[in-house]
């Protein structure tokens, strides 16, 4: 039996056919590999990945269990001139953001210049009193952004969220790579893909850059909240693979506004902590004081210069979800750019005529709360039953300030094995960027997440969904660039567009 | 050794996965020493002979059942026991996730497969005997070792993961000769400990007697050349202490942990052999203790890392 | 009643532990700051143990100093010292209840118009006010709110602690400055009204002599702004005079508490707090 592509008929973009049967350019020689495979081999491969993967230890902690994230078998494709595009809106919105909380935790010009209220920041749990006066040495707050990206029905990439406090899921673009290329290295022979391994190495860089200056030759360490942390794989893998050391709370003293860890020849001083443990934790002098996996005395260490904080304290306050409303506003701004990637188009409950529309109408939009994480009190109003339409309409009354409302997105979808068969399924996309002050490079590719449910469109690890390695190819492969815009797939409307649920599970670390 | 020591908690767990394999490894070949016993010797005290095997793992035996059934299930599968096999394991993985990224990856998979295997070996076991199961998990330990020995760099925190192999060694080996001595009649002969302890072969060739007590202990506390003999095993202490301190902490209290090791080699090396098995139970006191006392003189001096804190606020805000 | 007053403030703060501390961080909010109403001559903050200090100046432009013990200690004690010369604010701002609706002017004051978990009063309660807004001048709102906060919580000393809450002592009917004063905030804020929490000392006596030491306390009044921040002291039913120092200000008291700290150890037996006001001159 031979490997069959199921066509799609949801109605959303698909990655790998423009029409039934007809490949995309990028994707002619992946299908011809895959179809001159069977099922079985197919299915053998599989079942050999996801053995290396509980092998390896390559997990998530969900509900108290070690799960693997499952990797699917079909790679997503992305042409080298349509990633030269994203990467560089990546990279704008990067520096556009980073310029933001320079400001909000500076002079606040964008206030006084009347672009934003200063109420969405003052009013948002996320802007951190203590962090005023907490200057990164070398101006970076944002070493590491992952932004979720959608693609619409047109074709064309959407940022859906920007996270930059403590993205994660870079470890599993690594261990994807890994686990292809040795389970599958035939389907490398006819691409040439951009590696990823790198990202350690820029991930360092981008550390020791943002080291104190008086540190001579800096310590940098990993911060976990230990084991138990849903991405503890991913801090193990990062501190491994930059050589550094993986330190939990315990492990580290302040004194005098400097920063120790204890090692067994006594106290060594550390410059810079990577941190994967969120603000509310990170100080319990500052914060919680009941956080036992946090450093006590830290803030104040980062304030007198004797230790940089990545990433920054306060990030919180640009990933709010009003805020993302403003992003576009803030690349014009700040950089006098014109933006590369749009947002999907969001309305700000905040406003009367827009709120009164979404109260008229709530089963036209998709509504988020604006501080949420893991797809958590998000309304999708399409599916939605009368009792949650009206409990909605009453929350978004009340507090307007912590809802925002979106146009329903169909997610694209692409090819994916499940069940011994091919099937298309929603997908999105995470790349991750980095930024050492003078440059923010972008990942090639990124964590491509996929709902293995059919028709399902949350992708979110804990919720069954899995991942595919993303190629990002070294140069385009045909004649007729893939840009966005240029696009000309015939419009699918034989189903109604779908909606852009939620899909987090790795989206920002919860303690 | 580095000028610069490496984290404490690391360390800390690195002598405990030492110890761990180690504990799984001596666990399962006492444990099938017993079986043995039990199944070879029909007019065997099956009651006695679990109690005997209970008091030489520490494990107290006050409200168990004395059944064979009940016995491997505490000593072997349980998991929720730090002192079974299972348990041992179990340890030894826990620790490994905490020094997951200073260990090999390829002892990370080795030990994670393990634990990922021992429930369908469990399974198989209840079936067959506990037989196929305890090969496998020293079959296992003994890749462990390797692997240790063979991917990772021989600095310091390999140092603390040989140093609680060696004292684990030593104290299962402590027990094993104690219950010997107190439980005569319960447990097996010395010939079977001798093979259990896959030291069979290397007593014959370098005693050529056979069932000699006085030979069989002699052998197991004193000989220099077999590795899982006492004095070789504080040697090996010895020098893994010297080497952590050699540019560690330079303090000039010297290293108590040391002056431990020194007490016991010097107590076995002066002891008459003609005699060794009247002062058995008196060495094996003092080499208990000094087990207890090095662990402790280890951790006092490097594994200083505080607990998780739980703060207090200032004036009840 | 004098113009200028010239202060001397001692405030003393000790923890005893029922036995050791291992290691302790705190930030002390203890300094008097240089402002229109009053110059500091001279400012000194001690620690015993004696540890390195180090100062900054926090968001809501509060001194703070922080400092760490990392060596075990039985007690712990801050004191803070300082020579200062007083005067009383003048009522200022000239501001209608149409200028306090504007858009801009809410969005520049929000977090000082947004209820605190200690500030939130409940509803019941901003009913009996809620008639004044839009009525009458601004500043006389203002003290029919002050007094109308004492006519529901009597002052008494010890009623409650630093962690109770405006809606604790509305139900109590009792309370310290430090109640009166969320309970003033939440009312005012619900008005529309930019209210700010602050902190500092109170020279007890109406008429002080020079050279006569006597028990102050650590005190918390209201700014609120009806075009300059002006001070308030519900818990006394006066304005602002030469004998309210200030120290920090902030949203609530959670942002302006003289001494934050966390240690690792007992109990603490609590400690004494002694603030001593000598009049200079």
């Amino acid at each position: 039996m031979v490997v069959h592509f199921e066509s799609d008929v949801s109605g959303a973009w698909n990655e790998m056919f423009s029409a039934p049967g007809v490949a995309r350019p990028m994707y002619q020689g992946l299908l011809g590999d895959l179809t001159s495979l069977d099922m079985v081999e197919l299915g053998l491969r599989a079942e050999q990945l996801s053995r290396t993967f509980i092998d390896r230890g390559v997990t998530f902690a969900h509900s108290g269990e070690e799960r693997p994230f499952p990797l699917d078998l079909v790679p997503r494709i992305i042409g080298a001139l349509e990633w030269d595009h994203l990467s560089r809106g990546i990279a704008q919105r990067v520096r556009a953001l980073e310029a933001f909380l320079a400001d909000v935790y500076g002079a606040g010009r964008i206030f006084t210049d009347g672009l934003m209220p200063r109420s969405v920041v003052t009013s948002s749990p996320h802007f951190c009193r203590p962090a005023i006066g907490v200057v990164p040495p070398n101006g970076v707050r944002i070493a590491v952004a992952g932004i979720d990206l959608i693609r619409d029905e047109h074709g064309n990439f959407c940022v859906l969220e920007d996270n930059i406090r403590i993205p994660s899921g870079v470890s599993y673009v690594i261990e994807n790579r890994r686990a292809m290329t040795q389970t599958f290295s035939s389907l490398f022979s006819n691409h040439r893909v951009l590696p990823v391994d790198s990202y350690p190495a820029k991930l360092l860089a981008a550390l020791v850059a943002a080291a104190p200056a008086k540190a001579a030759s800096p310590t940098v360490v990993v911060l976990s909240p230990g084991v138990h942390n849903a991405a503890y794989f991913e801090h193990v893998l990062l501190a491994r693979m930059m050589g550094v050391e993986l330190v939990e709370g315990r492990d580290l003293v302040c004194r005098a506004n400097h920063v120790y860890m204890r090692t067994t020849s006594g106290e060594r001083a550390v410059h810079v902590i990577y941190r994967r443990v969120d603000d509310d934790w990170l100080d319990p002098l500052q914060f919680r004081p009941n956080s036992v996996i946090g450093v006590a005395g830290l803030v104040n260490a980062a304030r007198a210069g004797n230790v940089t904080i990545s990433n920054g304290l306060g990030n919180g306050v640009a990933d709010d979800k009003l805020v993302y409303t403003y992003v576009p506003d803030f690349i014009r701004y700040y950089l006098g750019e014109t933006p590369m990637l749009d947002n999907i188009t969001t309305y700000r409950l905040e406003e009367a005529e827009a709120c009164a529309e979404v109260l008229a109408h709530p089963e036209d939009y998709v509504i988020k709360p604006v501080d949420g994480s893991g797809g958590k009190g998000i309304v999708i109003g399409p599916h939605a039953s009368a009792e949650e339409l009206a409990a909605i309409r009453v929350a978004v009354a009340a507090s307007p300030r912590n809802w925002i409302a979106q146009r329903p997105v169909a997610l694209s979808t692409h090819p994916t094995f499940v069940n011994d068969k091919v099937s298309p399924r929603h997908i999105d996309l995470r790349p991750f960027a980095v930024s050492d002050g003078n440059d923010v490079w972008v990942l090639p590719g990124g964590l491509t997440r996929v709902a293995l449910g059919e028709g399902e469109l949350i992708v979110n690890s804990s919720r069954g969904g899995g991942s595919k390695d993303t190629w990002v190819l070294s140069e385009e492969l045909v004649t007729a660039p893939l840009l966005t815009g240029e696009v000309t797939q015939a419009p699918m409307d034989s189903a109604p567009p779908q909606q852009n649920d939620e899909f987090i599970g790795l989206d920002e670390e919860q303690q | 050794m580095s000028e610069r020591g490496m984290l404490s908690r690391l360390a800390e767990s690195l002598f405990w996965i030492g110890r761990y394999i180690e504990r799984a490894d001596d666990t399962s070949r006492i444990v099938d020493s017993y079986v043995h016993r039990m199944v070879e010797d029909p007019f065997n005290d099956e009651a006695a002979t679990c109690q005997s095997l209970f008091a030489i793992l520490g494990i107290d035996a006050t409200d168990l059942a004395l059944t064979r059934t009940s016995t491997l299930d505490t000593i072997v599968y349980d998991v929720q026991k730090p002192n079974s096999i299972a348990g041992s394991l179990n340890g030894a993985y826990e620790n490994a996730r905490r020094s997951r990224d200073f260990i090999s990856s390829e002892m990370w998979v080795a030990l994670n497969t393990t634990r990922n295997e021992l429930r369908p070996r469990e399974r198989v076991a209840r079936t067959l005997g506990p037989a196929t199961y305890l090969a496998y998990v020293r079959e296992r330990c003994a890749l462990l070792a390797g692997l240790t020995d063979a991917t990772l760099s021989h600095d310091d925190g390999w140092q603390f993961l040989v140093l609680g192999r060696n004292i684990e060694r030593i104290d299962m080996t402590a027990r094993l000769l104690r219950g010997r001595v107190a439980y005569m009649e319960a447990s097996p002969d010395w010939m079977a400990f001798l093979r259990a302890s896959g030291a069979m072969e290397a007593f014959m060739r370098s005693t050529h007697q056979l069932d000699n007590a006085n030979g069989v202990a002699t052998f197991l506390m004193l000989d220099r050349m077999f590795p899982r003999s006492v004095l070789f095993a504080l040697n090996v202490i010895d020098e893994a202490l010297m080497e952590i301190q050699s540019a560690g902490q330079r303090d000039n209290h010297g290293d108590s942990a040391r002056q431990i090791v020194a007490h016991a080699r010097s107590q076995l090396e002066f002891i008459d052999t003609e005699t060794l098995l009247d002062q058995l139970p008196e060495l094996l006191q003092i080499l208990e203790s000094a087990c207890y006392r090095i662990t402790d003189a280890v951790t006092h001096k490097y594994f200083r890392h505080e607990e998780a804190i739980l703060w207090v606020s200032e004036g009840g805000l | 009643m004098t113009d200028e007053l010239r202060l001397h403030i001692r405030h003393h703060t000790g923890f005893i532990y029922e036995g050791f501390a291992k290691s302790s961080y705190n930030e002390a909010r203890m300094t008097p700051l240089s402002l229109p109403t009053q110059d500091v001559e001279q400012t000194k903050l001690t620690v015993r143990p004696a540890v390195p200090l180090f100062t900054y100046t926090d968001y809501f432009g509060t001194h703070v100093t922080a400092f760490d013990i990392g060596e075990v200690h039985g007690q712990l004690e801050v004191e803070s010292s300082t020579t200062i010369r007083s005067r009383a604010a003048a009522i200022e701002g000239d501001l209608t209840w149409s200028d306090l609706a504007t858009v801009g002017f809410i969005d520049r004051m929000n977090e000082y118009l947004l209820p605190t978990r200690r500030s939130t009063v409940p509803a019941d309660v901003l009913a009996d006010v809620a008639p004044w807004r839009n009525n009458g001048e601004l500043h006389d709102v203002v003290d029919h709110v002050s007094a109308f906060v004492r006519s529901r919580v009597k002052y008494v000393p010890g009623a409650t602690t630093v962690t109770s809450t405006a809606i604790e002592a509305l139900e109590r009917g009792q309370g310290v400055c430090q109640d009166i004063t969320h309970i003033t905030l939440g009312l005012l804020r619900s008005l529309g009204i930019p209210a700010r929490y602050v902190s500092g000392y109170l020279y007890p006596k109406r008429d002080p002599q020079i050279g006569e030491t006597i028990q102050g306390q650590s005190h918390a009044w209201v700014e609120y702004f009806a075009g300059a921040w002006t001070g308030i002291d519900p818990t006394n039913g006066v304005r602002h005079t030469a004998r309210h120092i200030l120290v920090g200000r902030g949203r609530d008291y959670g942002d302006v508490s003289p001494l934050k700290g966390i240690y690792h150890g007992p109990k603490s037996k609590g400690g004494g707090v002694v603030v001593e006001i000598t009049r200079l001159a």
